[in-house]
């Protein structure tokens, strides 16, 4: 792909020893598995005063901090129709703080009708027509490189030699970057929603990238490739450019969103899969299951359990009145696991069928922009696993895998054994 | 093949899967849909879809 030849120096952390995967990982905290909690707390009413982190540690959270009252709402009814009434529940209010404090300018932190003016242009880039050829450009040789590095051994643990690693590098490919300067995007990119608890290193790295990206953009500019980044700064619209600061919340929103969303659920997946040899092997010898084993995997982990809306009149949700100015705390987790909807909504099954929409993208005006790659993605990695690495299976030697964590969950570890031809 | 997307989210209307959660029936062309239903994704009214090449 023809790119620029220049490329600016990103910076990395000031403290060049922080740990942000650790940090990370107390992030979204270590909860083995938050669902008994999830499913107490709905049988007991659909909404409930507090916010969803503070049923898992008692810090306060980002939006307690700006003073504001927050509640969780449980049940697929209740939070499809919260995503879905963008006049009732707002998004600015209360993005500002968050995604707005470190991604600038980004379309999650903005309301109709600039929203929309936005995002139309953004998701034209990313429609499936469009996506569907990055499987074979971007997506299969990352895949098939990372995997070449460990298919002669007969082992692997796949999150750090492959699922933690595939996502970002597709990023960087359509993004046209300096493929050695991957390893510090990657940790800027995951350190940027850090600011949720009060770390320093989540604005810092979110201005690095944002001063990273204003030069590549200039660069772009004067010298137009082939890749993303040239074609949105030089796209015009009504005879006017995107602004500056819209395109660099978009690539800082990009490298964390496209990168660590599509990590977990392809990790999760394996997880599933590997705990469920008997689905493993069905998908393997039927390759029309993949959608139905994405979908269904996406809806058992959902890639990030929690979303805020502001509330911007008094409004009644299932008999519970939730007043103007409050933070509702959507938990999707709870959607894509309602007892109403899906039975035995815990159990991980290839074959069942959904009576409802799992939301696992959410729902509504803000719906990700990137779920088209992200199925992607994950039906191009899931194919070549099946495809390459032969009797599958986990590795008895190490502790079976498990996704931790109460918001954006993923194991920590996945050591397999296969069969060498 | 040509299908009918959502421009807000990529959405696809499938006629011979239909819309059935959204009302719906397998089968239902296009043009038989109501002007008040929305993309099952995210809301969108039926006049932000357009026919597009996959």
């Amino acid at each position: 792909m023809k790119t620029a030849a220049v490329m600016p120096t990103l910076k990395d952390f000031d403290d060049q020893a922080f740990d942000v995967f650790a940090a990370n990982r107390s992030f979204s905290g270590d909860t083995p598995d938050p669902y008994p909690l999830i499913h107490q707390k709905h049988a007991e009413a659909s909404v409930h005063a507090g916010s969803y982190f503070s049923l898992f540690n008692d810090q306060p959270d980002v939006f307690d901090l700006a003073g504001f009252s927050q509640y969780m709402v449980f049940g697929y009814d209740n939070v499809t129709r919260i995503l879905l009434d963008q006049e009732t529940f707002t998004n600015h209010e209360v993005f500002q703080h968050f995604v707005g404090r470190t991604f600038g300018r980004s379309v999650t932190a903005m309301d109709a009708p600039e929203h929309t003016r936005f995002r139309r242009i953004f998701q034209q880039a990313f429609l499936p027509q469009i996506v569907g050829k990055w499987g074979q450009t971007f997506v299969e040789p990352v895949v098939n490189r990372l995997m070449d590095r460990f298919m002669h051994r007969g082992e692997a643990e796949l999150i750090h030699e492959f699922t933690h690693l595939y996502p970002f590098q597709v990023i960087y490919s359509q993004l046209g970057l300096d493929e050695e300067q991957g390893p510090i995007v990657q940790r800027l990119a995951e350190a940027q929603l850090l600011n949720m608890i009060g770390l320093p290193q989540g604005v810092e790295a979110a201005t690095k990238l944002g001063e990273f990206f204003e030069e590549v953009i200039a660069i772009r500019r004067a010298e137009p490739g082939e890749d993303l980044i040239s074609h949105l700064a030089n796209l015009e619209v009504a005879g006017e450019r995107l602004p500056d600061d819209v395109l660099i919340g978009f690539f800082r929103q990009l490298m964390n969103a496209g990168g660590d969303t599509t990590y977990r659920s392809t990790s999760n997946l394996l997880v599933a899969l590997l705990r469920n040899p008997d689905q493993l092997e069905a998908v393997r010898r039927d390759r029309t299951l993949i959608a139905k084993t994405i979908e269904e995997a996406l809806r058992w982990e959902v890639p990030i359990l929690r979303g805020w809306r502001y509330v911007n009149r008094d409004v009644e949700i299932d008999g519970f009145l939730v007043p103007e100015g409050a933070v509702v705390n959507t938990i999707r987790g709870s959607a894509n696991r309602d007892p109403a909807k899906y039975e035995d909504p815990d159990r991980f099954d290839i074959f069942r069928e959904h009576p409802v929409r799992p939301i696992p993208f959410s729902i509504g005006p803000h719906v990700c922009i990137g779920q088209h790659l992200a199925r992607l993605e994950m039906t191009r990695a899931l194919n070549a696993i099946l495809d390459r690495l032969h009797n599958l299976r986990l590795d008895p030697d190490h502790p079976a895998p498990y996704p931790v964590g109460h918001d954006a969950r993923v194991p920590e570890e996945i050591h397999v054994k296969f069969d060498v031809a | 093949m040509k299908r009918w997307m959502c421009m807000n989210c990529g959405y696809v209307y499938d006629e011979s899967q239909g819309d059935p959660l959204g009302g719906i029936a397998p089968g239902t062309p296009w043009e038989e849909i109501p002007d008040d239903w929305k993309c099952p994704d995210c809301g969108s009214l039926k006049s932000e879809f357009e026919m597009v090449e996959l």
